[in-house]
C-alpha cells in the first residue's frame, strides 16, 4: 500500500475539541526564532493607522468630516421632523365616533415598528451580521489570534447602525406623525426602539455564531414583515385598538440597556466560534453593499441582499415546459427568477396591502395619505417585479441566447411587472374603491394605470450607470452631481407622471371616463418609454439634435 | 515560543527555509473518502489520501472537476458533504488557532489593502506569525520573488503576475506544516515558474508538507511525490509520470 493511500482502517482522528499542544510546532520557518504573536487589536490597529496615514488624513480631516456628518444628519433629522409635521398637518379631522372604526393611527405606528423589527433582522442577516471581506479575510484570517480582537469593531457596526435608524424612526414616527406626547416620551419610545433594534441585530450575531445559515435569519425577518400589514388587517376586523403607544418606563430603559450590553458581551465571547467561511459570505456582501451604497447603485445593492439570502441549490429543477418561443422563455425566466425571491414576493404583498391599512385607517384616508400610499407602496411593489430586468442588465445571458432584438426583448420583460403590478392594482384600488364608495370605476383606473408600472420598472432597471462627470449641484444636503441624480431619476420619473391621472382622480374624488381615457394614453407611453433602448436623457437627446441640426447647416454652408 | 530545536539549516536550502522540528511521521493530511461541493451537492467523486510530512501531493484534473473544492474542505473553509478530512492528526477546524498557526495557504484570492504596500503586506504577515527578525526574512522573500523594487508600491500599481508573486511570498513568510496552493503557477512567467518549482522542493526538504492543485506538468514532475486524478466517476491516485502524461491536452 502506497504511503500516500488512505483507508477507513487508518486511526481516526483526536477527539473533537482535543487541543493542539501535543501537536508538533510548525516544521518549517523563515527564520530560526519566534517572538511572541502580536495581539489581533494591534494588527487591526497597524493595518488601520497606515491607511490612515497614507491617506493623509490628519485631525483637522477628522474633525471636518465628523462636523459634516453631524450637519447633514441635523439637517436630514429636520427635514424629516417637517415632513412627519407637515403629514400630520395635512390629516383629515376625524370625529370621535368615526374613530371607533378601523384601525387607530397608534395602531398603524405600532404595525410599523412592527416592520421596522423585520427589516432590522432581514438585513442584518443579509449584510453580515459579522463577517471579514476582501483584504480582511486574505490577510487577517489565517493570522494565529484571537479573532476576537479583529472582529470586535464588525460585530458591533450592525447593532448600532440598527439601533440608530431603528430609534430614529421610531421617535419620527411618535414626535412627528402622532405629536400627542410629550418630549420625555418620544425620548423613551425611541431608546426603547434603539435598543430592541440594536438586540435584535445583536441576536442575528448569535445566530451566525451558532452555525444558524443566515438566509433562515433573513426569512424570518422577511417574515415578521409579511405579517405586520396581515396583523393590521386582523385587527381592524377584529375591532382590536391601540389608543395610544405605551409610556415606557425609564427603569424598562435601564433594564433594556443592560440586556443589550449582555447580549453583546455574549456575542463577542462567541466570534472566535464563527467559521470562517461565513465570516467570508458576510464580509463578502457588506463590502459589495457598501460599494453600491457609496456609487449610489440600488440596482447592485438589491443584488448583493438578495444573493446574501439566496437558496445555494435547488431541489427541483424546472423543465422550462411553458417555453414556447423566445418572447415566453424571457417571461419564465422573469417569473422564476420572482418567485425564487421570497424577500420581492413579501415586498410585492406587503406594498399591496398598504393602501388597504391607509383608507381603513381613518386619521390617514385623507386625500393626501391616500395619493402617498397608492405612490409610494406601488413604487416599492415595482421594484420587486423588476428583478428579472434587473439580473438581465447585469448579465444578458438569456438574452443573448434568444434571437429577438434589444427592444423585443424589453417588450417581452414588461409582461410580468406589468401581470405583477396588475394584481396588486387589484388590491390598492379596490381599497381606494371602497374608501370612495365606486370600487367598478377604480379597478378600471388601476387595471388601465398598471403598465405605467411596468414601463417604470424596465426604465429603472435598465438604466444605465451613474454618470460623475456631470456638474456638481448644490443642494442643502451638500454638493451633488447632476449626472447621478439624472440617472437615478429614471424610472421614477416614469411613475410620478404616469401617475398623474390616478392622483389627479383621487384629488377629484370621482374617477372621471376621460381620466381614464388619458391614463390608457399614458400609459401607452409609459411602455413606450420602459421598452426603449435609448439610455440618454431627454436633455442629451435635445443637444444631439442641436449639434446635428448645427452640422447639417455648416454643410449646406460649404 | 517556537525555538529553532531541530537541524539546522540544509545549506543548499533558501535562507527562508529553515528546519525546525526534526520530520515527524504523524501524516500531515488524511483524507478518506472526502466528499466535497456546494449546498450539499458533491462537484467530484470522493477523495482518499494521505500526505506524509515532508512530500508533497498534487492534485490534478480538468477545469471545474473540484480541485480547488477539495483545497478549500482541507483548509476548513468549506464544509465536507462527506467523509473525513484531517489536518495533523486532528478533524480539520480552522477556527483553532493550532490549526492556523500550522496550516499556510495561498488560494486565489486578489484582494489586498488598498493602502497598505507590498512590503507591508508582508511584515504584516510575518509579525502576526511571530516571526523574528521580520526585516531581514521580508527583504529576502522581496528579492526572491522579484518583488524589491516595487517593496513601496500600493498593489494597485502591480500587475496581476505581480500581485501573484506577493501572495505566494506571503505563504512563505510565516511557519507552517504545510502550505497548499491552489494553481500557483497562474499568472507567473516561466522563470518564476522554476523558480517556484525549486522552493518548493526547498519546503519538503526541509521537512514542510505541500498540497498544490495546478494545470502545470513541469511544476507537477519537480514537486509533486504522488498526485490524485480528480473527476467526476472515480478520483484516484497516480504516479507523478502518470500524472504529468494525464496532463497532456485531449487526456482529461
Amino acid at each position: 500500500m502506497s504511503e500516500f493511500a488512505a483507508t477507513e482502517d487508518d486511526a481516526p482522528a483526536a477527539p473533537a475539541g482535543a487541543g493542539w499542544d501535543d501537536v508538533p510546532a510548525p516544521a518549517v520557518a523563515p527564520a530560526d526564532g519566534r517572538t511572541p504573536v502580536p495581539s489581533a487589536r494591534s494588527i487591526r490597529r497597524y493595518t488601520a493607522q497606515v491607511a490612515r496615514r497614507r491617506s493623509g488624513a490628519g485631525i483637522g480631516e477628522v474633525l471636518g468630516d465628523v462636523y459634516y456628518a453631524v450637519v447633514i444628519s441635523a439637517i436630514g433629522l429636520g427635514v424629516a421632523l417637517g415632513l412627519a409635521g407637515q403629514l400630520r398637518s395635512t390629516l383629515p379631522h376625524v370625529p370621535d365616533e368615526a374613530l371607533r372604526s378601523g384601525i387607530s393611527l397608534p395602531t398603524v405606528v405600532a404595525v410599523a415598528a412592527f416592520v421596522v423589527a423585520g427589516v432590522v433582522l432581514s438585513l442584518s442577516a443579509r449584510l453580515g451580521p459579522v463577517g471579514a471581506g476582501g483584504a480582511e479575510a486574505t490577510w487577517w484570517l489565517g493570522m494565529p489570534v484571537d479573532r476576537r480582537g479583529l472582529l470586535r469593531p464588525a460585530s458591533l457596526r450592525l447593532p448600532i447602525a440598527s439601533g440608530v435608524i431603528g430609534g430614529v424612526v421610531l421617535a419620527l414616527l411618535d414626535g412627528g406623525l402622532l405629536a400627542d406626547h410629550g418630549v420625555g416620551h418620544v425620548l423613551r419610545l425611541g431608546g426603547t426602539a434603539a435598543l430592541v433594534c440594536a438586540g435584535l441585530a445583536l441576536l442575528a450575531g448569535h445566530l451566525q455564531s451558532r452555525g444558524v445559515p443566515r438566509r433562515a435569519t433573513a426569512l424570518a425577518g422577511d417574515a415578521v414583515i409579511g405579517v405586520a400589514p396581515v396583523l393590521a388587517l386582523a385587527a381592524a376586523l377584529a375591532g382590536w385598538r391601540v389608543a395610544a403607544l405605551p409610556d415606557v418606563p425609564w427603569w424598562l430603559l435601564v433594564v433594556l440597556a443592560v440586556a443589550v450590553a449582555a447580549a453583546w458581551w455574549w456575542l463577542d465571547n462567541r466570534l472566535g466560534r464563527i467559521r470562517g467561511r461565513d465570516l467570508r459570505e458576510s464580509g463578502s456582501v457588506a463590502t459589495q453593499a457598501a460599494g453600491a451604497l457609496v456609487s449610489l447603485d440600488s440596482r447592485e445593492l438589491g443584488r448583493a441582499l438578495s444573493d446574501s439570502a439566496a437558496r445555494p441549490r435547488r431541489r427541483r429543477v424546472r423543465r422550462m415546459r411553458l417555453v414556447r418561443g423566445p418572447v415566453s422563455a424571457v417571461v419564465v425566466a422573469d417569473v422564476t427568477v420572482l418567485l425564487r425571491s421570497p424577500r420581492h414576493l413579501v415586498q410585492l404583498v406587503v406594498s399591496a396591502l398598504v393602501p388597504v391599512v391607509v383608507v381603513i385607517t381613518p386619521q390617514l384616508a385623507g386625500v393626501v395619505g391616500v395619493i402617498l400610499a397608492v405612490l409610494v407602496s406601488g413604487y416599492v411593489g415595482m421594484l420587486a417585479t423588476g428583478e428579472g430586468a434587473r439580473r438581465a442588465e447585469m448579465a444578458p445571458i438569456v438574452d443573448r441566447l434568444l434571437p429577438m432584438s434589444a427592444t423585443a426583448v424589453r417588450r417581452a420583460r414588461l409582461i410580468v411587472p406589468g401581470a405583477a403590478m396588475l394584481l396588486w392594482s387589484a388590491v390598492a384600488f379596490a381599497a381606494v374603491g371602497r374608501w370612495e364608495g365606486e370600487v367598478g370605476a377604480w379597478l378600471l383606473l388601476g387595471v388601465v394605470s398598471a403598465p405605467v408600472w411596468a414601463g417604470a420598472a424596465l426604465r429603472a432597471a435598465y438604466r444605465p450607470s451613474p454618470n460623475w462627470e456631470g456638474p456638481l449641484v448644490a443642494t442643502p444636503m451638500g454638493a451633488l452631481p447632476g449626472g447621478v441624480a439624472a440617472v437615478l431619476s429614471r424610472g421614477p420619473d416614469v411613475a410620478v407622471l404616469g401617475m398623474v391621472p390616478v392622483v389627479l382622480s383621487v384629488a377629484l374624488g370621482t374617477v372621471l371616463p376621460q381620466v381614464v381615457v388619458v391614463q390608457a394614453a399614458v400609459s401607452a407611453i409609459a411602455l413606450a418609454v420602459g421598452s426603449s433602448t435609448s439610455t440618454k436623457t431627454m436633455m442629451e437627446r435635445m443637444t444631439d439634435m442641436q449639434e446635428t441640426a448645427e452640422a447639417e447647416k455648416k454643410r449646406a454652408g460649404r | 515560543m517556537l525555538a529553532a530545536r531541530g537541524p539546522s539549516v540544509p545549506s543548499e536550502a533558501p535562507a527562508a527555509v529553515r528546519t525546525l522540528l526534526p520530520v515527524s511521521k504523524q501524516p500531515v493530511i488524511r483524507a478518506v473518502d472526502l466528499l466535497v461541493g456546494y449546498g450539499g451537492e458533491p462537484v467530484c467523486a470522493p477523495v482518499s489520501f494521505t500526505l506524509p510530512p515532508g512530500k508533497a501531493l498534487a492534485l490534478v484534473g480538468a477545469n471545474g472537476s473540484g480541485k480547488s473544492t477539495v483545497l478549500r474542505a482541507v483548509l476548513g473553509l468549506l464544509e465536507p458533504v462527506g467523509g473525513r478530512v484531517e489536518v495533523l492528526g486532528r478533524a480539520v477546524d480552522e477556527r483553532e488557532v493550532g490549526f492556523r498557526t500550522r496550516v499556510s495557504s495561498v488560494l486565489d484570492d486578489d484582494a489586498y489593502f488598498p493602502a497598505l504596500t507590498v512590503a507591508e503586506h508582508l511584515y504584516l504577515t510575518a509579525r502576526g506569525h511571530g516571526v523574528q527578525g521580520a526585516d531581514a526574512v521580508v527583504g529576502e522573500l522581496l528579492d526572491e520573488f522579484g518583488l524589491t523594487e516595487h517593496a513601496g508600491a500600493l498593489p494597485v500599481a502591480l500587475s496581476s503576475g505581480q500581485r501573484r508573486r506577493l501572495l505566494l511570498a506571503a505563504g512563505l513568510v510565516r511557519p507552517r506544516s504545510l502550505l497548499v496552493l491552489d494553481e500557483p503557477e497562474q499568472r507567473l512567467d516561466v522563470a518564476m515558474r522554476d523558480h517556484l518549482a525549486q522552493r518548493l522542493v526547498e519546503e519538503k526538504r526541509a521537512g514542510g508538507s505541500v498540497l498544490l492543485a495546478t494545470h502545470d506538468p513541469e511544476l507537477l514532475r519537480v514537486v509533486a511525490d504522488r498526485a490524485v486524478l480528480v473527476a467526476d466517476d472515480q478520483s484516484r491516485l497516480l504516479s507523478t509520470a502518470d500524472a504529468v502524461e494525464a496532463l497532456r491536452p485531449g487526456v482529461l
